[in-house]
């Protein structure tokens, strides 16, 4: 890792209301160093329709704090076990409409398979162990779920 | 007396306060901060039982021997929105 980047490592793993742009994102984890070669994405969006029901609307909760720090953990750890050169985590909180981003992960390596790898990884580790959680609104009402998008 | 976090279901199970304030004693231990709110939710205690609600403490996963100082964070962990259940409750039926 470049330690002259170290600084911006919160730029790497974040939690905001407000929504990002891939293409921002992307040129960020592609700054880091020019040894990469491949960069896989993982963008979760919202849906509107959740285990038979029509969703219109969904609220993200997230306990501050704990869910930047289980992210960073995420990022670390990947850092350590892939050979990848760098991750990003976006998480939304707050109401998402149909169609917008909620989670975004992105890995940049020298080749596609880590990045592929660590991307999934990642995806995965932050549904088990991110205290975020998800209210779907419903025409029966809303609804806390466990299901991720 | 300790302050336990709400979030989500837990929250809405308490009619949507934010945080507890139990009289538990200062180094106490989180089965004893689980019996008070049971003693006050139990629907909330059940789950807890159940491991389908976690406490964490200082934001990291807690024990039921885990001691809890007054100035510790403490909050009540509902299911993550992930879907297949706390790490230590999986069950694998949620692909």
């Amino acid at each position: 890792m470049n330690s002259a980047a170290a600084g911006s490592d919160d730029l790497f793993v974040r939690v905001q209301r407000e929504n990002f742009s891939l293409d921002q994102e992307l040129d960020r984890v592609r700054s880091r160093s020019t040894r990469i070669g491949g960069i896989a994405t993982f963008l979760g969006v919202a849906r509107d329709r959740s285990r038979g029901r029509d969703v219109d609307r969904i609220t993200f909760e997230h306990y501050e704090g704990m869910a930047q720090k289980k992210l960073r953990e995420i990022r670390e750890r990947a850092l350590q076990d892939f050979d990848i050169l760098e991750l990003l985590i976006i998480h939304r909180y707050g109401e998402i409409s149909i169609g917008e981003n909620i989670v975004l992960i992105i890995a940049g390596a020298e080749h596609r398979a880590e990045a592929f790898r660590a991307c999934q990884w990642a995806i995965d580790e932050l549904k088990q162990i991110t205290p975020i959680w998800k209210l779907e609104r419903t025409p029966d009402g809303e609804v806390w779920v466990e299901e991720h998008p | 007396m300790v302050t336990v976090r709400l979030f989500g279901m837990t929250k809405m199970m308490a009619g949507n306060q934010p945080a507890l304030s139990l009289n538990v004693a200062n180094g106490a231990k989180v089965k004893d901060v689980i019996a008070a709110i049971e003693a006050g939710y139990p629907h909330i205690g059940e789950l807890i039982h159940k491991k389908k609600v976690l406490v964490s403490v200082n934001q990291e996963i807690a024990h039921e021997d885990t001691i809890v100082h007054a100035s510790d964070e403490v909050a009540l962990l509902p299911p993550f929105a992930g879907g297949a259940g706390h790490p230590e409750s999986r069950e694998g039926d949620h692909a």
